[in-house]
């Protein structure tokens, strides 16, 4: 039996399903609850059971083999790479504050897609996120917090 | 109904209100135009701007964004034969070859044109429609409700095309579950949240729609490298000329852009079928009706190839709010995200829309048409400094694009493990898109599930408890065969690909 892209996927929402169903026994009823029509179990019993129903029909009726695709060359390290600066934007946020950690997180992004020129990367950037700050803060009024790291530096 | 449509016409022709038409038009038009980024992402991305603004001022600015980003589709697809989302796809079949020919001007007053009169026909028809649609659906039922979220649901899965049918009803399920997450409305019981405080509301719409559409979109572009393509899209975009069209050609192409509306607008309204399916279908029609020796022309620059598609998405754009305005249920994947943010507002779609805010009801419908004025009238004559914007280097653009999809959530939680999560939510749709899993019934599976549990609910308890509701009740009766006869309906798509001779499927495309 060929692993073709459609049974991956199968195989995926069966097991997800499967989990899904699991973890819905595991929903709390009130006392009562299980003689009634419908109860919060209901709803999560009835779809787990649609999704495994639905990933074995694609299971079995899916396509034998994938279209050969080997023209179509993918560029998986830059976005590996910009998963992981987003992840580390996310972790960087609260302690870098939104200006340091937005401007390192564009010039990130622009290195990762091959701009180089340091020049155009702050001179982008830095500008960019300032005018973007200023607009949030000033005009629409939004507060952004102040880094961790700065706030500790600074009221000791 | 005058007294709406003049309560519409004095919000719509606010100051604010009219700002908010250009500006959606604009940036709309911008996002449309680049590769890969649909009218769902650019929706999406506007929805944390519109939190600070009244629904009526919010929902005018979606809508503009949406016409605007199917303008900017044909836009690229005519220039640089780049689509910049599905139901564009169609126009760069005649559109590119005339553009190739040194035609582009007139091949973009053509689209532009096209694109205008289906939305003003469609306006119209919107205009009578909608409110009789309303009127009709007060007298509905819990079990009617349920009964046509289920058929949007399948109609969604049963349009997506030859071979995605199932893959369609997977991941409508897998929004049905995603929808099940935190507290359960009606007990209070909490699901599946495995004790995070962060889950106890459930997953964020504004989160999911964000990541699985804007992040995911501009990760996709480049995976398959076309952030590179910044230099040779800017050599490949021709030459404009002329915008101006001749008696002949308007004679041409008139006939075939009042039929593609009036088929546009019909195909809009319903569930599941939007854009892509109307403008394919446009075309086929067009062509088996056109005589043999205007048929060789179609697919190497044909005026009716051009105008066809075109006056169908745009008409099928604006026949799509029929269901949600009414119904409050959304038969597309960008009407959807609207619903969710209407939601959000406070704002629950459907025939109490019509009488508990009439102002966004009527308003909506008539900033669609000053949308598609904003659009002949104003960007069309800028279009050769918008497409100029194509030319921003792609290294500089995308990683923008991923900020402003970030921020937009965000600036909305202040929650930097949101941030955490958009980037997991993203992997997933990364390698969901990679297998050729259609993204949008899970949003709309996602944004329904919550109100069809409630409705299968309260049915069962007016009901005493039985589900003979299903067959006992006429309309919900008639609803379910409906949706019976759609689910069965993939199974003569040959039949209808062979009367409509349509060579492409649009099963290949993303629904919009």
């Amino acid at each position: 039996m060929n692993l073709t892209k459609e049974r991956i996927g199968a195989l995926f929402f069966l097991l997800l399903s499967i989990i899904y169903g699991y973890y819905g026994t595991e929903i709390r009823l009130y006392p009562g609850d299980e003689l009634e029509p419908m109860n919060a179990r209901t709803m999560p019993y009835f779809l787990s059971l649609m999704g495994i129903g639905f990933s074995l029909i694609l299971l079995i009726t899916g396509k034998t083999h994938d279209k050969d695709d080997h023209d179509q060359s993918r560029e998986w390290i830059p976005v590996v790479l910009l998963i992981s600066l987003t992840l580390l934007y996310g972790l960087t946020l609260d302690w870098l504050g939104f200006i340091v950690s937005t401007i390192l997180f564009l010039i990130g992004g622009f290195r990762i897609l091959g701009e180089k020129r340091w020049r155009i990367l702050l001179q982008v950037s830095i500008p960019f996120v300032l005018i973007f700050w200023f607009g949030l803060t000033q005009l629409l009024d939004i507060y952004l917090a102040p880094g961790r790291l700065f706030t500790g530096l600074f009221t000791g | 109904m005058l007294e709406g449509i003049l309560t519409g016409l004095g919000t719509a022709i606010m100051p604010m209100n009219l700002f908010m038409v250009v500006v959606g038009c604009f940036v709309g038009t911008f996002i449309g135009m680049l590769p890969g980024l649909g009218p769902i992402s650019a929706i999406a991305l506007m929805i944390p701007i519109t939190y600070g603004l009244d629904p009526a001022s919010g929902i005018i600015l979606m809508a503009g964004v949406y016409y605007g980003a199917i303008f900017g589709g044909s836009t690229s697809s005519i220039l640089i034969n780049a689509p910049g989302c599905s139901g564009t796809v169609v126009t760069s079949f005649d559109g590119y070859p005339l553009a190739a020919k040194g035609q582009a001007g007139k091949a973009l007053a053509i689209a532009a044109y096209a694109s205008f009169t289906g939305g003003t026909i469609s306006a119209i028809f919107l205009l009578v429609a909608a409110p009789m649609l309303a009127e009709v659906s007060l007298s509905f039922q819990s079990a009617d409700y349920f009964a046509l979220m289920v058929l949007g649901l399948s109609a969604v899965a049963a349009f997506s095309g030859r071979g995605q049918v199932i893959k369609a009803l997977l991941m409508t399920v897998f929004g049905l579950m995603l929808s099940t997450v935190g507290t359960d409305r009606a007990t209070g019981v909490q699901r599946f949240t495995f004790g995070s405080i962060d889950l106890l509301d459930g997953i964020s719409f504004l989160l999911l729609a964000m990541a699985t559409f804007a992040l995911a979109e501009a990760m996709m572009s480049v995976l398959n490298g076309e952030h590179k393509d910044d230099a040779s899209s800017s050599n490949d975009m021709k030459e404009l000329g002329s915008m101006k069209l001749t008696k002949e050609e308007v004679k041409e192409i008139a006939p075939t852009i009042g039929r593609s509306s009036v088929l546009g607008f019909l195909i809009g309204v319903l569930p599941g079928a939007g854009a892509t399916i109307a403008a394919f279908l446009a075309y086929g029609v067009d062509r088996n009706l056109a005589k043999a020796k205007e048929k060789l022309k179609f697919g190497t620059g044909s005026l009716r190839g051009l105008a066809a598609p075109e006056a169908a998405n745009n008409a099928a754009s604006s026949g799509s709010f029929v269901p949600l305005l009414t119904l409050g249920i959304p038969g597309s994947g960008t009407t959807a995200i609207m619903l969710g943010a209407l939601i959000s507002y406070g704002i629950q779609p459907g025939p109490r829309l019509f009488v508990d805010n009439p102002e966004v009801f009527w308003s909506v419908i008539i900033s669609m048409y000053i949308g598609n004025v904003v659009l002949l009238i104003l960007n069309l004559p800028l279009i050769p400094y918008i497409s100029r914007l194509l030319i921003i280097p792609r290294p500089i653009l995308v990683p923008m694009i991923l900020l402003f999809s970030i921020t937009g959530v965000y600036l909305v939680s202040f929650n930097s493990m949101d941030i955490m999560i958009m980037a997991g939510v993203c992997t997933l749709a990364i390698g969901l898109r990679l297998l050729t899993f259609p993204m949008a019934p899970l949003l709309l599976g996602f944004i329904l599930g919550g109100m069809m549990e409630d409705n299968l609910r309260r049915a069962l308890l007016i009901n005493d408890d039985s589900i003979s509701f299903l067959w006992e009740r006429p309309i919900t009766l008639v609803i379910m065969l409906i949706t019976a006869l759609v689910l069965i309906a993939p199974l003569f798509q040959k039949t209808i690909k062979r009367i409509f001779k349509v060579e492409t499927d649009p099963a290949d495309l993303a629904i919009d």
